[in-house]
């Protein structure tokens, strides 16, 4: 057997024995990768907001009422659940329960304010332990509102120019007009167009990109941990080519990323029912990824003086990568110079291409971004190599 | 020839060792010691002169002639985290053994260096003695030509010290070479046949203890304590070949020889035969740290 080959397989054994690879490989990426869609997921998509609003219609006259029915196709979309109060006592106690996190008020007298041209005043009450659904219901409001305040100003606008008094007659004219200011509330389905992973995809995907950075570096760091542990001078005593070590080091941390994605991808999709698209396809990204992830961690263990030197320098890089790459957030889509400074990183380049696979798509539509992230790979690999290699033929 | 920078670690260093011979590299910390056995095992490229073990080169490129030496570092050299069995195993792989050999050998070493009870614990559970005898036994697993030491007895407790020097007293008389480093005089004299004093990268002498010792004028000192006709008695000790001066003082003689331990019985006879009588006799033969200080100028260990 190779004594690159010896040296992975005693590696790989240490690095089971000291449980941190297994923590930081798998058990890190898979919690935080959960927790990050359970928080953030569906705002995403807008699906499954959760917003449970309720509606306080006092006024119960044509304006209240187009409000009301704009709730109700939300509500029919699934974007919110609504709830229909005869009073605000009954709001109240349905917020004080918590079977809603706020209701809309329409007081009575709303539409007599709007045909008298002052401005329409809905109330938003909501739960101070809901203050995200608070803040989208008051945005509900404050849009009906605009609207309304638009619509004044054109009858006030007609009025002038067809030289008539504003009247209700005047204005219940102009309401069989089309709207001015419509509230159209639509889901999208994005994803079927534009290529756009989901959010548990999303959030597996970027996870485990992330962390592979952080793993990989156990293999490599290996080396200058040998050298401050004194072993690194029996390996080079031995009757064994140099570069065996270095190359024992590298398979270790191509070993470790490949099972601590492989690991990810299955429990995410069966924990979360993310989507990585077709195997092969995002076996080769997954292959392309670690490459380039031993790479990068090779050239810091490269110029790196200690373990905790390369350690340090390695979390940095890691970090910085990873946000610039879009692993937290989809960056690409931010526009300006970060929307191409991301693709300066493997990351970007690897959630890249599983968007590519998503909806059904075939394998061969991982290549583009496969082999982007290969140009990572072997330029710093082939750099890291070199430098590894001058440095152990002193 | 070895320079880092403007540092010259080691200039004009020539050994030859031969088979079952333990030759000694003696000199104080920052000598020079640990990078010449760095060449001497490939780990350092040197900037002239060449190194051959067993008639193969030695490179830092080719491993060729690397399994015909066995190396022993100064630090600890071992996993902590793999029990005694499984280091000495890796490193038996490194060096070709593999199988029912492997394990044969693995199981002798254990043995060898007292270790068979506890070859299951982890190396970080051993004492510090225990790791440093682990550190020793890798070294010979392979059964090499050539073992090196690099000052193997640092920081080891007294009884674990004595250990490991009677372990390599008996590696020669397995026709085994064996360079052994150290800044401890005694080590030296015990274990070693030659000696090279080296300081500042550079060889001061080289030989037995007894060609080093002569090399500088280091005379045998004999302190014979008695009573009655000293003075007759001194100067009949004078008379003797090999004596090469005899004073006396307050029921005292003192005596300076080439090699006292070779005529005692006659000096103490003639001693007794001049009229003296012997109440006590004291023998200080020239050690290494008088040679190196006579060399140097400094002592071994300052």
């Amino acid at each position: 057997m190779p004594a690159s080959l010896r040296i992975a397989g005693k590696d790989l054994r240490l690095r089971i024995r000291d449980r941190s690879a297994l923590i930081l490989g798998i058990l890190a990426p898979l919690v935080l990768s959960y927790i990050f869609f359970l928080v953030f997921g569906p705002a995403t998509t807008g699906q499954g907001l959760g917003l449970e609003f309720g509606v306080v219609d006092e006024d119960q006259s044509g304006i209240s009422t187009s409000f009301t029915s704009v709730l109700e196709s939300a509500a029919a979309e699934g974007i919110v659940e609504l709830s229909v109060f005869d009073d605000q006592a009954a709001a109240d106690g349905a917020l004080k329960e918590g079977d809603v996190d706020s209701y809309f008020l329409m007081p009575e007298g709303l539409e007599q304010a709007v045909f008298a041209n002052q401005p329409a005043i809905i109330e938003v009450v909501g739960d101070v332990d809901a203050p995200n659904s608070t803040q989208i219901a008051a945005s509900f409001a404050e849009r009906f509102s605009s609207g309304i305040a638009a619509s004044q100003l054109a009858v006030v606008t007609a009025a002038t120019v067809e030289g008539v008094q504003v009247t209700p007659d005047f204005i219940q004219s102009l309401s069989q007009q089309p709207s001015v200011a419509g509230m159209n509330y639509a889901l999208i389905d994005e994803t079927a167009t534009t290529k756009q992973l989901d959010a548990p995809t999303f959030f597996a995907a970027g996870m485990a990109v992330f962390f592979l950075f952080f793993t990989v570096q156990f293999g490599v760091t290996g080396l200058l941990e040998e050298d401050r542990d004194g072993t690194l001078a029996r390996l080079m005593a031995a009757p064994i080519p140099r570069v065996s070590v270095v190359a024992g080091k590298a398979i270790v941390s191509f070993l470790l990323g490949i099972i601590s994605i492989s690991v990810l991808v299955v429990a995410t999709t069966f924990l979360m029912d993310a989507t990585w698209g077709a195997p092969l396809g995002v076996a080769l990204l997954v292959i392309a990824g670690v490459l380039a992830a031993v790479g990068i961690m090779g050239l810091v263990a490269s110029v790196a003086k200690t373990p905790e030197g390369s350690g340090n320098l390695g979390s940095i890089i890691a970090v910085v990568l990873g946000m610039l790459g879009g692993t937290f957030f989809p960056i690409a889509s931010s526009g300006g110079i970060l929307a191409s400074l991301t693709y300066l990183t493997p990351h970007a380049w690897f959630m890249r291409g599983l968007a590519d696979l998503s909806s059904a798509s075939p394998w061969t539509d991982a290549l583009p971004a496969t082999g982007a992230i290969m140009v990572f790979a072997v330029v710093t690999g082939s750099l890291a190599f070199l430098l590894l290699r001058r440095r152990l033929q002193k | 020839m070895k320079t880092f920078g403007d540092l010259t670690a080691v200039d004009g260093v020539s050994l030859t060792i031969s088979a079952g011979e333990t030759f000694g590299l003696l000199g104080p910390n920052g000598a020079g010691k640990t990078t010449a056995i760095s060449m001497i095992c490939g780990l350092l490229r040197p900037d002239e002169g060449s190194v051959t073990v067993a008639g193969e080169p030695i490179t830092t490129t080719s491993t060729r002639g690397r399994s015909a030496i066995g190396l022993v570092p100064q630090d600890l050299a071992i996993y902590p985290d793999l029990t005694g069995e499984e280091n000495l195993k890796f490193f038996g792989r490194l060096y070709g053994m593999t199988g029912a050999p492997l394990a044969s050998r693995v199981g002798e070493v254990l043995d060898l260096v007292g270790l068979a009870e506890r070859k299951d614990d982890h190396s970080k559970e051993y004492s510090g003695g225990m790791k440093r005898r682990l550190n020793i036994g890798i070294g010979l697993l392979h059964k090499p030509q050539l073992l090196v030491l690099d000052e193997p007895t640092v920081g080891v407790d007294p009884q674990s010290r004595n250990a490991i020097l009677e372990s390599v007293e008996n590696l020669s008389t397995e026709g085994m070479a064996v360079l052994y480093t150290t800044h401890y005089m005694e080590e030296a004299e015990r274990l070693c046949d030659r000696v090279a004093i080296i300081d500042e990268g550079t060889v001061q002498a080289e030989g037995t203890r007894r060609e080093l010792v002569s090399l500088v004028g280091e005379k045998d000192r004999v302190a014979i304590s008695g009573t009655g006709n000293l003075v007759d008695a001194t100067e009949a000790l004078r008379r003797i070949p090999g004596v090469t001066d005899a004073s006396s003082s307050d029921q005292r003689i003192d005596v300076l020889a080439t090699d006292a331990s070779a005529i005692l019985p006659e000096l103490l006879a003639s001693v007794s035969s001049s009229g003296g009588s012997i109440t006590g006799v004291e023998v200080e033969e020239p050690n290494l740290e008088a040679v190196f200080l006579h060399l140097t100028g400094k002592a071994l260990r300052d």
